[in-house]
């Protein structure tokens, strides 16, 4: 079972190479980025000597944690933004390919069942992409802070100080990993119903996927002038219960730009047991199962048509 | 002798259509059967019966198991190459040979290794560059490094040309089969497989409409050329299918003796092609 499971997951990398290869993209994006930036900031060496001392000398160590934290959080969330896009796709596109190709009836022609391809795309879904972007995440982390090192050496600060001694890494990577893996369970509702619209379609998945959830909200609202499907559904992705109730501007202290020293730990801001015990988060992951048994049903009864 | 498989009344409706209507037939093991029908007669919706790719009305066992109920244990002694076009495009050779290898238990990397050398096929080749020849070329050796019991072959060598039809059934009596194993095989090119096979079944709008092992043929379908009045005393004995040819009578008879027919013209064995296009017709009569 498991030796089958690895094996479905693998192929399901070889197949959507877009996996680790986005990741990587964003990655190289990043540096390329953030290389053009010190590049640009070069142009302004009196100023940059200025700050550079100032960073070492005058800023307290929680600013600096909190500066890098922000720049940390913002790559971050390009990655979860990825993250959320190559999931759709992937989904959509797992179980129509292989009816569109006729490859079914080599995938089938082997002792594996519906319900354990199916299990291996929805594994792929919910742990192997986002694990990919959480190593995309701390290579990313990584070579930024060895390239900002090599720099702020270059310029003849301390980057031992600067750099590595203000940021939390462990504390941000982990922070980032409950992130990444929480909002693919609290969005497993709509990767149960991508894969069962991938099971079923015959043309245009993305199209019969939203196209659905849009009519449903549109209907509701001109016929019942209400929009609780769109709040409850369409808006799940705003309700994640995984967040501390945190004040952006209070991120940092508004008086005298300190922050305290919590005020850097991304960790401080996520409640997990809060999460862990949503009913919202459990009747996600059990509408995720009852859509992914009806793709297991769809494949089975009606796999090549 | 065993029986591989067990049909039962089996049937499957798609809506108002009997894709295969109530046939009931056995396959012993160490046979090839080739299952012949014309399009839409419901050869495929059988094999899928067979597969456990789809389920159907009836009593099916194949190898005892249920096919549709056991499908996963049913395909570790199947083997199943549906046409050319399968293998997916996007996969390399390598990760095909590695993939059936973690899913396979009778799979033999080793095996399947050795029959690639002897082709043009590259270990690190995408399916997508490789020829349609080649691509069942590489089909026909992961299928021939499975120790299964029964391979069912629908249409194998389609679109392929001469050199690879030839090619492919040649390997396949050569290097994969034996008395321990079983062959079924649909195709439209009857002509291509009549002599590998030992047993024979036509279908045609969901009915068996004939199944017979081919040694049997002989003996009970026979072919006369005649002409004149002995074309008449051909006639009255009933014969199944009448053809004229370059001024003669080509006859076909079924269940007639051959001491009935001797003096009345040239007797021979029909060919399959000509039994298959009788016997259709005379279904549909």
């Amino acid at each position: 079972m498991i030796k089958h499971q690895l094996a479905l997951v693998k192929r399901e990398i070889w197949e959507h190479r877009s996996i680790y290869v986005t990741p990587m993209a964003l990655a190289s994006i990043v540096t390329l980025g953030v290389l053009a930036m010190l590049m640009f900031a070069s142009g302004y060496a009196a100023e940059l000597d200025l700050a550079i001392f100032g960073a070492s000398n005058i800023a307290g160590e929680p600013e600096r944690k909190a500066a890098l934290t922000g720049f940390f959080l913002g790559t971050s969330w390009v990655f979860l933004i990825a993250l959320a896009i190559l999931t759709v796709f992937y989904c959509l596109d797992s179980l129509y390919a292989e009816r569109k190709d006729k490859s079914i009836l080599f995938w089938r022609s082997l002792p594996v069942t519906d319900a354990e391809t199916v299990i291996a795309k929805l594994i792929t879904a919910l742990v192997v992409i986002p694990v990919a972007a959480i190593i995309g995440i701390i290579a990313t982390h990584l070579v930024n802070l060895i390239v900002t090192s090599i720099w702020v050496s270059m310029k003849g600060g301390d980057a031992g100080l600067l750099i590595w001694g203000s940021v939390p890494l462990l504390d941000n990577w982990f922070a980032a990993f409950i992130v990444v893996l929480a909002s693919g369970i609290w969005m497993s509702p709509f990767i149960g119903w991508f894969l069962f619209v991938s099971s079923y379609t015959k043309r245009s998945p993305l199209l019969m996927a939203f196209m659905p959830l849009i009519l449903i909200a549109l209907l509701e609202k001109i016929i019942l002038r209400t929009h609780i499907f769109a709040e409850y559904v369409l808006g799940r992705g705003d309700g994640m219960p995984l967040f501390r109730a945190m004040d952006v501007e209070k991120f940092f202290d508004e008086q005298q730009w300190r922050v305290t020293e919590n005020a850097t730990s991304l960790l401080v801001h996520l409640d997990v047991v809060k999460f862990l015990t949503s009913p919202a988060m459990w009747a996600g992951i059990i509408v995720c199962g009852l859509l992914s048994t009806a793709a297991i049903y769809v494949r089975r009864y009606h796999g090549e048509s | 002798m065993t029986s591989l498989v067990s049909a039962q009344g089996v049937s499957k409706q798609f809506g108002s259509i009997h894709a295969v209507d109530n046939v009931s037939f056995e396959i012993e093991k160490g046979k090839i059967l080739g299952l012949i029908g014309p399009n839409g007669a419901g050869k495929t919706t059988l094999l899928k019966a067979l597969l456990g790719l789809t389920d159907c009305e009836g009593r099916l066992s194949v190898l005892g198991l249920d096919p549709f109920k056991q499908r996963k244990e049913l395909m570790q002694n199947i083997c199943f190459i549906a046409d050319v076009a399968v293998l997916p495009r996007w996969i390399r050779v390598t990760q095909l040979l590695d993939y059936v290898e973690a899913i396979h238990p009778n799979f033999s990397r080793r095996r399947a290794e050795e029959l690639l050398t002897q082709t043009k096929v590259r270990a690190n080749a995408k399916v997508r560059e490789l020829s349609k020849g080649m691509v069942t070329q590489l089909h026909l050796s992961i299928i021939m490094s499975i120790d299964a019991k029964l391979l069912v072959l629908d249409e194998p060598t389609l679109g392929l040309d001469i050199i690879f039809r030839k090619e492919f059934y040649a390997n396949l009596l050569n290097d994969y089969f034996d008395e321990e194993r079983t062959i079924l095989i649909t195709t439209h090119q009857v002509e291509e497989v009549e002599n590998l096979l030992t047993d024979i079944m036509f279908i045609d709008e969901g009915k068996i409409l004939l199944s017979s092992p081919m040694e049997a043929l002989a003996d009970t379908y026979i072919e006369v050329l005649t002409a004149g009045d002995n074309a008449s005393k051909a006639r009255g004995l009933g014969p199944i299918a009448e053809n004229e040819m370059f001024g003669k009578s080509i006859m076909l008879f079924e269940g007639v003796s051959r001491e009935h027919l001797e003096g009345l013209g040239e007797i021979r064995t029909p060919a399959i092609a000509d039994l298959f296009v009788a016997k259709i017709k005379g279904a549909r009569q």
